[in-house]
């Protein structure tokens, strides 16, 4: 599904050069649930960022759907993204004008999907993120992981190939963490291509696979599938 | 799509309800005014534009160049008319028109059992002949205007008039006598006259009878007088200057011009008759081109500070849609699409300002009407015009207010918009914002300066010294050729105590009554290149209006032109530095006609308003031209000596309305225009300053909640609330100096221009300049100080928990 080749980012600001990632080779295949762990500030989001097409990479390469598009314009980018990916942040990011079900519907306008079965697909995500009663709440009348749901519904409501999940559970308690775990792992189970960065192991425990970053580099990766199969 | 961002946009404006009012309340204002000035201006361009050949139409003025710099005069000399109808065929139709500032009119009943009726008209009674309809297209309501004016003593009156005078009587038939002196028949009724024409009339006369009423109507080319004027179509396809050319070759043989006199006729277009005030017309009031485009430079202004309100208010309230902006990207939103949306919400903005606007215009029109004494139309269903006026305004203001924070908005990068919101929003254009403030700032100085030096200005007009009395004195006007009647009862006049002196006239010293000549100054053969303006006066003139003699003495009584007094600009045209020298010399005037020996030489003072330079003026006695009653009164006891007055006028003119007006009223009258001009000045500039306070009062609302945090800490750390609001403070006294360097340069430049237009004028002092910088700071600083203060007080734990 998709492939880095010394995937490399270094940011300048003011003269001072940090580099984020360096020579990052990762490999994801159709239907896996990978989970990045690393210590803070080791480039966990930015290398998200890169995969999830909202950031250009400044070496190496990288191949989503057998296309090569680290040098792809920021239209073109933005037209994977609607298309293949879908997103969940650490900060769920619900836009506070709109109800849950606009928030949800809001890819699909941007899809350009028709009417009818714009408001078919919100109602089936909404159902399935167990949601669908808080339909005309606006996001601050909700709790965190109910906005969590409501973030995880707007990212898959548009059937994505691919979810990139931020620290998906990073501002829940573990009650509804573990909640949001367990849609994301019943999703994965559907067969949408989940890569998740954590920092909590029982989180990581969901995931197929384990990549350790350090510094900007990969320092490990256990495959616990592996191991089972 | 459309829906989502609409209803979007309402959420949002609903929710950051101060903001949204703060940018309604400051674009309707800017809106209103721009409105109003476009009804204002509309009107005053669409002067004379309804006649039929109006693109052709053009009236004969005489400009001369003299010693004493030019002259320009709308008046013809009498015998020109027949001249142009015998010689110039390609000027055609063309008629007279002479215009009489009202009169007396007596209402001759049918039987002679009842006592007429008299009224009495202070403005337009027109004299025109037939061709006059041919000529221009005024409303006649199916008259037969040419027809109807085609006899000797024949008037039309318009239906304000008629029923004035006539009311539930058909006039038609009916008899009116003008001034005592001519009986005229009504022979139609019709609509009144346009309020945008610059030939207006109360009544249409025929001209032939206006040779009875005008005292001034001779059959000389070497005189003119200004309420006699030429109007005439050029036949299509002749040329404009070629005929010009033509008239004064012709004009040459009657009129000989000595050698070094520069005059000539010329065309002036109907279609300028509005707007140069050089020449003047029958309405009285002209207003220049500059001045139309000051009044759309400030509309403009106006909507301008309106905007860029809105661009900072909208580029501040960036952040708060920062999260919004990153994550419709992270959805795939394009830039255009966000655009689109930005835009949207402007334009939901301007459209209810715009809505607004239209019921304060609405509101606000009557009063602007009459402020300016206009009658301005305001319907927009009707008025295509307006309609288009009113899509562009809306276009261009979305545009101009929406498009750039769109674009910042639009442009943020997703993840930092997600991420870190202030550094986005901090970044969102500071110092675009701070440029645009001190465009603010610069557009509100340079209004401030100009409101103050037109002002003064206006009270240099009002306390100028004009070189006579204008306080407690009256003038009252008398029938044409009749001063004698009253003159026999000056003893009966001056017996009221309250009455300290009294004169007959032509006029009182400044007036809108000129009689230009020419003469012969001493034993000079030829007569000089310039032509003087006569005040005929009796020999009480001088002591009324305290007019001081500079030598010699005053003349003696006399009926006719016996001895004349000239004053001081006189002296120096014809080259005599020694008032006393000319004492004795001859002076011969109008032609040969006129010849006495000059007894005095009076001190210059102003024969007409203050944008006129003073002319050379021969003085003397001349009983049957005198039109007014000059009477100096005692501060108090003035009604009791105007009752006195109006007694003794009725028992010399039994069948003439008394009326008077006080000579400081009719001089404050001379500059009418002015006084409006600067009054809406006033106004706008008052409405630009508070619509730049609210916007930046939004502004500084928004700078102090982004910084709680900074002030919370530096609370903690023990700075004080005025070091606090001094934080604040100091910015903006920045930015209010940096606009101050722009405007004062600016301002200067534009009013040294519009000072140019009055030879008597104040000079720009730097104080002015001084006061408008420190009323924008006083102002922006107070703005800001109240917003800051709220910070500077607030408990720096709860602002340190909020971030
Ligand atoms: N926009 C940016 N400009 C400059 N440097 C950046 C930027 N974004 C990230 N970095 C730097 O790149 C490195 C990686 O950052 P990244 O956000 O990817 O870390 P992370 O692993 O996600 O950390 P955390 O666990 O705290 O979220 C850090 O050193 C960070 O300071
Ligand atoms: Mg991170």
């Amino acid at each position: 599904m998709l492939k880095t080749i010394n995937l490399q980012k270094k940011y300048t600001t003011d003269e001072v050069e940090t580099t984020a990632l360096a020579n990052v080779n990762l490999h994801v295949r159709q239907g896996e649930f990978l989970a990045i762990m690393g210590p803070s500030g080791c480039g966990k989001s930015t290398l998200l960022n890169i995969i999830g097409l909202l950031d250009n990479p400044s070496g190496g390469e990288f191949y989503f759907l057998d296309q090569e598009i680290s040098r792809h314009s920021e239209r073109q980018r933005a037209n994977l993204r609607k298309e293949h990916l879908g997103f969940v942040f650490q900060s769920f990011n619900l836009i506070d004008e709109l109800t849950v079900y606009e928030n949800v519907e809001l890819p699909l306008i941007y899809l350009k999907v028709g009417a009818t079965e714009r408001k078919q697909r919100v109602e089936q995500a909404l159902e399935q993120m167990q949601i669908a009663h808080r339909r005309n709440h606006f996001p601050q009348q909700l709790s965190g992981g109910q906005q969590q749901r409501v973030a995880i519904a707007r990212a898959v409501v548009s059937k994505p190939k691919l979810l990139l999940a931020d620290e998906p559970t990073g501002n829940l308690d573990s009650a509804h963490g573990q909640e949001v775990m367990q849609l994301l792992s019943s999703l994965n189970e559907q067969g949408t291509t989940i890569i998740m960065v954590t920092h909590s192991p029982s989180d990581a425990d969901y995931a197929h696979r384990v990549v350790n970053l350090f510094d900007g580099q990969v320092i490990s990766e256990n495959v616990k599938e592996l191991a089972i199969l | 799509m459309f829906k989502n961002y609409f209803l979007v946009a309402v959420r949002t404006l609903r929710r950051n309800l101060a903001y949204t009012t703060l940018n309604v309340v400051g674009l309707a204002l800017g809106i209103t005014c721009s409105l109003l000035l476009f009804l204002v201006i509309r009107h005053e361009l669409s002067y004379d534009t309804f006649h039929g050949k109006a693109d052709r139409i053009y009236r004969i003025n005489v400009d001369k160049i003299s010693a004493h710099g030019p002259e320009n005069n709308a008046g013809t000399p009498f015998p020109m008319l027949a001249l142009l109808k015998a010689s110039l065929p390609e000027l055609t139709p063309a008629t007279h028109l002479f215009n009489e500032e009202g009169g007396t009119f007596m209402v001759l009943s049918l039987n002679d059992k009842e006592a007429p009726r008299k009224f009495r008209e202070e403005k337009n009674v027109l004299f025109v002949e037939p061709e006059f309809f041919d000529l221009f297209d005024f409303p006649t309501d199916g008259v037969n205007g040419k027809q109807a004016l085609k006899d000797l003593n024949t008037v039309l009156l318009t239906q304000t008039i008629a029923d004035k005078y006539f009311p539930g009587e058909n006039p038609v038939g009916r008899v009116l006598r003008m001034n005592n002196q001519v009986n005229l028949k009504v022979t139609g009724v019709i609509p009144d006259a346009p309020e945008n024409t610059d030939l207006p009339y109360q009544m249409l006369v025929d001209y032939e009878s206006s040779r009875k009423i005008n005292t001034f109507a001779n059959d000389s080319w070497n005189s003119t007088y200004s309420n006699q004027q030429i109007y005439f179509a050029l036949s299509p396809g002749a040329n404009l200057k070629q005929a010009e050319d033509r008239l004064n070759e012709v004009a040459a043989k009657y009129r000989p011009r000595s050698p070094g006199e520069q005059e000539r006729y010329t065309f002036q277009p109907l279609t300028q008759v509005h707007f140069d005030e050089r020449y003047g017309n029958f309405k009285g009031r002209t207003i220049s081109k500059t001045t139309l485009w000051a009044m759309a430079l400030i509309g403009m202004f106006l909507v301008l500070v309106a905007s860029i309100n809105f661009v900072n208010l909208a580029t501040a309230q960036a952040l708060r849609r920062a999260k919004e902006v990153g994550m419709r990207k992270v959805l795939g939103a394009s830039k255009p699409q966000l655009m689109t949306q930005f835009l949207l919400e402007t334009g939901m903005i301007t459209l209810t300002a715009l809505s607004l606007s239209v019921v304060l215009t609405e509101l606000l029109l009557p009063p602007l009407s009459n402020l300016l004494e206009l009658q301005l139309a305001f319907s927009i269903l009707h008025d295509p015009l307006l309609l288009l006026f009113l899509v562009v305004l809306l276009v261009a203001v979305t545009f101009f207010a929406g498009f750039y924070p769109a674009l910042v908005i639009s442009g943020f990068q997703p993840i930092s918009a997600l991420k870190s919101k202030t550094a986005t929003a901090r970044a969102a254009g500071l110092s675009l914002r701070r440029t645009l403030v001190v465009l603010q700032f610069t557009v509100c100085q340079v209004l401030i300066i100009c409101t103050i030096i037109v002002h003064n200005q206006m009270e240099y007009f009002r306390s100028a010294s004009l070189g006579f009395d204008k306080e407690a004195i009256v003038n009252i006007p008398l029938p044409a050729g009749k001063a004698k009647d009253l003159m026999v009862l000056r003893p009966q006049l001056e017996a009221h105590p309250a009455i300290k002196a009294t004169s007959f006239a032509i006029a009182p010293p400044s007036a809108n009554i000129d009689m230009n000549t020419s003469f012969r100054y001493d034993e000079f053969s030829v007569e000089r290149n310039f032509s003087v303006n006569m005040k005929m006066a009796d020999e009480h003139y001088l002591k009324t209006f305290n007019i001081p003699l500079l030598a010699g003495r005053m003349y003696e009584k006399s009926d006719t032109m016996r001895e004349f007094l000239v004053n001081e600009t006189f002296l120096r045209q014809v080259g005599e530095t020694n008032p006393q020298a000319a004492v004795g010399k001859d002076l011969v005037i109008n032609g040969n006609q006129n010849q006495g020996k000059i007894v005095g030489v009076v001190k210059d003072f102003h024969l007409t308003s203050l944008r006129d330079k003073i002319q050379p003026v021969v003085m003397s006695t001349f009983t049957d031209i005198y039109l007014f009653l000059n009477v100096k009164l005692e501060q108090k006891n003035t009604k009791a000596a105007l009752t006195h007055l109006q007694n003794v006028y009725q028992s010399a003119y039994p069948d003439d309305v008394f009326h008077y007006e006080f000579f400081d009223d009719s001089i404050a009258r001379f500059y009418e225009g002015e006084q409006r001009q600067a009054y809406l000045f006033k106004v706008f500039s008052v409405i630009a300053i508070l619509i730049g306070c609210l916007g930046l009062y939004g502004l500084v609302a928004f700078m102090v909640a982004q910084r709680t945090k900074e002030v919370g800490v530096r609370k903690v750390l023990g700075a004080s609330s005025a070091s606090i609001v001094g934080l604040f403070c100091k910015d903006f006294a920045q930015l209010v100096l940096i606009a101050f360097v722009i405007a004062g340069p600016i301002s200067y430049y534009f009013m040294e221009q519009w000072l140019q237009d009055f030879t008597y004028r104040i000079n720009i002092g730097y104080w002015v300049f001084l006061a408008a910088c420190v009323l924008t700071l006083i102002i922006a600083l107070t703005t800001v100080s109240v917003q800051a203060l709220r910070a500077a007080f607030s408990n720096p734990v709860k602002a340190l928990k909020t971030e």
